[in-house]
């Protein structure tokens, strides 16, 4: 029982930080049709950063959070043209080829890290670390905790900010008819541009929490870009509140496979639901998205 | 509507494609290489990752091989019947992929002519070059890949310096069993999905079981999953001993996840992993009390006659040359080197070698028993571990001060094992 | 037969390795290029044809030639199982589905005992590189044959051409597309499971790593695109400028991990600037390349 109620809260804390990383690239999706491959290589950087900032200016990652969101912000506000490109030439398939951009992207983007910074594994401490709650017979990792609440907390606010401002909801009028916002005057450019860098700070922003509970290496990113893909798939593609179930399931998924069953099936149970859902509701287990 | 190339094929484009194909089909290797330009050193071919996801492996074994050319070469080289011959290393990038390591090893046999080779950093990359070095019938040492798949092959060109892990990793266990008192008494492992760490895995339960350990949990969990649910189970089964068969990455996330579930085990055991500069980063000082295990430290009281007299020499030259302590990965391939040397010396050939002197060069390996700095060389000729190196003693190792540390087994150790492990929040 | 020629055993493996990889390119050109459905888990039947030979030849003591057919039965079995379900969706799907049954692939090499697990597999040794480099040659010159004859000389070629176009304009036509899909996706298949096999005996071991890392899917989509995408010639030229470039590198000491990012900016250029690959360059017999032009135009997007 004490176990069952352990593996019940490791499962939830693993999804809790999948969830902000699911939200953007989700959102990314329904409006820009974006699938995007470097998912993992932003939350690499993300922890990178962390890891330099903390190592040149000290004091604790979790300060440098909000000066991340902006720098990833930037960045992805910068990227975004390039991708527009890609997605708007005259090939016959326009997606298809965003899709091999930010491929190539995430190969750039992983080779540079690489190469700048080798494979040398490294960590962030933070004050949190290593300290715990009781809640009854589990332990509950505080850092763990934060990250949990820091998922929640942020995909509550995405989700306030979709509803009510304006900007919100040019987003959502995109999602739902492009041509239409196109129509009523929505600067679709403007409002891509801003979705990605939004999905890039927050993606960036969980690279630092997913940082400091692991380790940070150049390879990290591949792992996330898996779970990302799984999520919305199971989400519904570009429907943004099915990604909180989603993650939610992909973590319990990951930690009952490994104490009940073996640790060696976890991956392989993941792939075997994401190609169940493919099969039986490629819409997602809502039945929600494209 | 586009048009392809074909569709515009006339008779002469034809002809030219089948011409082209013939030609191809034609492509043959050339009969013979030859034999080799005289020259008055020793090309030395060097296979290893360079580049790739192996490349920090394979730089350690390369500063291990640069050591050994550059000292050889600064006493004017391998002295041979009263002679002195420099050496040469000609480095292949293996690109941590086993079908470069064949083109490299194919490189550098039949381009360069080499007169032998020092093998890869990784066991999958060596399992590639040595049926390249074994069609040319050329002598193959490599100083790091000790996976067993290796010896079991029974490669008769293939030589390693470092024992195989699968006998390495039972050192901490075999210390926790005997020199620690009360012996513990269960045991919960988890190791990752890679080869050298289920072999160190499956070494720590063999181990356990030899020792009267019981096995309470032994699970195999693949490289880069969340390891906190693995941990969970292992804490649920409340063993004396924590054994984790890994690389160093792995080992640093589950030590984490052990602390925040509040997982007090009498004593977390690691092997090769935590004797990394990486290692104790990442931990800082939860790094203390962590057992592990190395065939070779700098401490260590071999007295050696080639090229260096001690391991502290050894150290101290290394650290001067290149700014960083030297590990056991290191000093093993400056070791492959000297053995190469040594039986060099004792067949009294000079370069370039021709075959007849490749095979005398192996049997001379085979036959080699030599002190080295690493300690004693002594290839095994028979057995599972079949040119492994049979003579080295496995050492226990433990993190108490921050410094590795000596404990066992038995007379090796050099200070006492600190046992139980103190809980996470009286440390 | 014309006089042998004589080439060292290197420059033999180096032709060897390039012949493969335009064979594989091509393998993937016919689902990515020809149907315009990205495959980015192909180098998984690479890696079922090489896991198919290695463990007959290993455990059922086969001998090499009847495990390619297998190996390639294999590989289309999973295609159709991955097709069904996905192909009957339009877009992103199959992508994602491809990629994540690549690594489902991997996941299962690494857990099965029949695959040696995470040790790899070893085969029996057989040196005969000549051997080796006929096999290969004659599957690759098969491989361009078969895209030849059915995809430019043939009316499933038209309608793949025809769902790459305008997916729906070509069910309005009456192409079954779902089905025309599956077939092509299946197709795609073969050559890459045969490539595998061979390359499995030609290496001697394997690892889920070294034939089923996502470095073998990355190199096809790579050498495909900056070849020249949906053309035949196309994986050829991009796969030997690839590799052949890529091993000079190497052989002139590229010691380091930029051909990670190489990769990538040659994949990011290529999509922006020269969607058509090389065959593009040569086929209009004009330079499509104007560097000011489409500095200009990418400049146009950054005013937002």
């Amino acid at each position: 029982m004490e176990l069952f109620l352990q593996t019940l809260v490791d499962g939830l804390l693993i999804g809790g930080l999948i969830i902000v990383i699911g939200v953007g690239f989700s959102l990314c999706f329904g409006v820009m049709h974006i699938i995007d491959f470097a998912v993992g290589e932003w939350v690499m950087l993300g922890a990178y950063t962390a890891f330099w900032m903390v190592r040149y200016l000290g004091r604790d990652p979790f300060l440098y959070l909000p000066v991340i969101f902006f720098l990833y912000l930037a960045i992805g506000y910068l990227i975004y043209p390039l991708i527009h490109r890609a997605v708007s030439g005259r090939r016959h398939n326009p997606a298809l080829m965003g899709l091999v951009f930010t491929f190539g992207l995430a190969s750039l983007i992983k080779g540079g890290a690489l190469t700048a910074w080798g494979f040398h594994v490294r960590s962030v401490t933070t004050w949190l670390s290593g300290e715990s709650l009781a809640l009854g017979v589990a332990v509950v990792p505080a850092l763990r905790f934060a990250g949990f609440a820091f998922g929640v907390l942020a995909t509550v606010a995405f989700m306030l900010f979709l509803k009510w401002s304006k900007i919100g909801v040019a987003i959502r009028a995109m999602a739902q008819d492009r041509v239409m916002a196109e129509l009523l005057g929505v600067d679709t450019n403007r409002v891509s541009a801003l979705v990605y860098a939004m999905y890039t700070g927050l993606t960036g922003m969980a690279g630092v929490l997913i940082g400091a509970l692991f380790s940070i290496h150049a390879g990290m990113g591949l792992k996330y870009t898996t779970f990302a893909f799984f999520v919305v798939v199971l989400a519904g593609m570009g429907y943004v509140p099915g990604v909180i179930p989603a993650a939610f399931l992909l973590g319990l998924l990951q930690s009952f496979v490994t104490v009940y069953v073996s640790g060696r099936y976890t991956l392989l149970a993941v792939f075997f639901v994401l190609y169940l859902t493919l099969l039986v509701r490629p819409r997602g287990l809502l039945g929600r998205g494209w | 509507m586009r048009e392809d190339c074909l569709s515009r094929l006339n008779w002469g484009r034809g002809l030219f494609l089948i011409l082209l194909v013939v030609s191809l089909l034609s492509l043959t290797v050339s009969p013979t290489t030859g034999a080799a330009p005289a020259r008055d050193f020793f090309k030395v071919g060097v296979v290893t990752s360079l580049s790739g996801e192996l490349a920090f492996g394979g730089n350690v074994t390369k500063r291990g091989y640069d050591m050994w050319a550059d000292t050889v070469n600064q006493l004017g080289g391998i002295e041979i019947a009263g002679k002195r011959y420099r050496v040469q290393l000609i480095y292949a990038d293996d690109q941590s992929t086993p079908a470069t390591a064949a083109v490299a090893g194919e490189r550098l046999i039949t381009q360069e002519q080499v007169d032998f080779i020092l093998g890869p950093y990784a066991s999958g990359t060596t399992l590639a070059l040595a049926p390249i070095t074994e069609k040319y019938k050329v002598p193959h040492i490599t100083g790091s890949a000790e996976s067993p798949l290796i010896w079991q092959r029974k490669f008769k060109y293939t030589f390693g310096t470092i024992p195989p892990v699968s006998i390495n990793a039972q050192a901490p266990i075999q210390t926790l069993a005997q020199d620690v008192s009360p012996k513990p008494q269960t045991i919960a492992i988890l190791g990752i999905d890679d080869p050298f760490s289920k072999f160190a895995a499956e070494a720590f339960r063999t181990a356990a079981q030899k020792f009267g350990i019981k096995v309470v949990r032994y699970e195999i969990v693949p490289e880069g999953s969340d390891y906190t649910p693995a941990v969970s189970a292992a804490k649920a089964q409340n063993p004396d001993i924590f054994a984790i068969g890994s690389h160093e990455k792995a080992a640093i996330e589950m030590i984490k996840a052990a602390k925040e579930l509040k997982f007090n085990p009498k004593a977390f055991v690691q092997h090769y992993g935590m004797t990394t500069p990486d290692f104790r980063k990442g931990l800082g000082k939860d790094a203390e009390y962590v057992f592990g295990a190395s065939v070779w430290t700098a401490n260590l009281n071999y007295k050696a006659t080639i090229l260096f007299t001690t391991p502290k020499e050894y150290a101290e030259k290394f650290k001067a040359k290149f700014g960083t302590e030297p590990d056991y990965t290191e000093a093993a391939s400056t070791a492959a080197g000297i053995a190469f040397q040594e039986a060099l010396r004792q067949i009294k050939a000079t370069p370039p070698l021709d075959q007849a002197e490749k095979d005398a060069l192996v049997a001379a390996l085979e036959k080699l028993n030599i002190m080295t700095f690493y300690g004693p060389v002594k290839f095994a000729t028979s057995g599972d571990y079949y040119h492994s190196n049979a003579g080295l003693q496995p050492i226990a190792l433990q993190y108490q001060g921050g410094k590795l540390v000596e404990v066992g087994p038995g007379k090796l150790a050099l200070a006492k094992p600190r046992y139980p492990t103190p809980p996470w929040d009286r440390r | 037969m014309a006089v042998p020629l004589f080439v060292s055993s290197f420059w033999l493996r180096i032709a060897t390795e390039v012949l493969m990889w335009a064979g594989l390119a091509q393998s993937w050109n016919i689902i990515g290029g020809y149907t315009g459905y990205l495959s980015f888990g192909h180098g998984a039947f690479f890696g079922i044809g090489a896991y198919t030979t290695a463990i007959l030849m290993v455990h059922a003591g086969w001998p090499f030639w009847p495990t390619l057919p297998v190996g390639a039965v294999l590989s289309v079995l999973c295609a159709a199982t991955i097709g069904i379900p996905t192909l009957r969706l339009r877009g992103a799907y199959f992508a994602i589905a491809t990629w994540a049954f690549g690594e489902a692939v991997r996941q299962v090499a690494t857990v099965l005992e029949i695959t040696g697990g995470a040790f790899g597999m070893q085969l029996p040794p057989f040196l005969n590189l000549p051997f080796f480099y006929e096999a290969i040659l004659i599957a690759t010159i098969l491989t361009y044959l078969l895209a030849y004859l059915l995809l430019e000389r043939s009316m499933f070629g038209y309608k793949l051409r025809a769902i790459r176009e305008n997916e729906i304009a070509a069910e309005t036509a009456g192409v079954d597309t779902v089905v025309t899909k599956i077939e092509a996706f299946a197709l795609s298949a073969i050559p890459a499971a045969i490539f595998g096999g061979l390359y499995a005996y030609l290496i001697t071991y394997i690892h889920p790593d070294s034939v089923l890392g996502p470095a073998i899917t990355d190199l096809m989509v790579v050498m495909v695109l900056f070849g020249g995408v949906g053309t035949l010639w196309g994986p050829l030229v991009g796969a030997t400028a690839i590799q052949l470039v890529n091993r000079l590198l190497w052989f002139l000491r590229g010691e380091s991990t930029l051909y990670l990012v190489y990769a990538g900016v040659a994949i990011c250029l290529v999509v922006l600037f020269m969607p058509d690959g090389l065959m593009g360059l040569v086929e209009r017999r004009r330079v499509l390349f104007r560097p000011r032009e489409n500095l200009k135009a990418l400049l146009r997007q950054f005013k937002l």
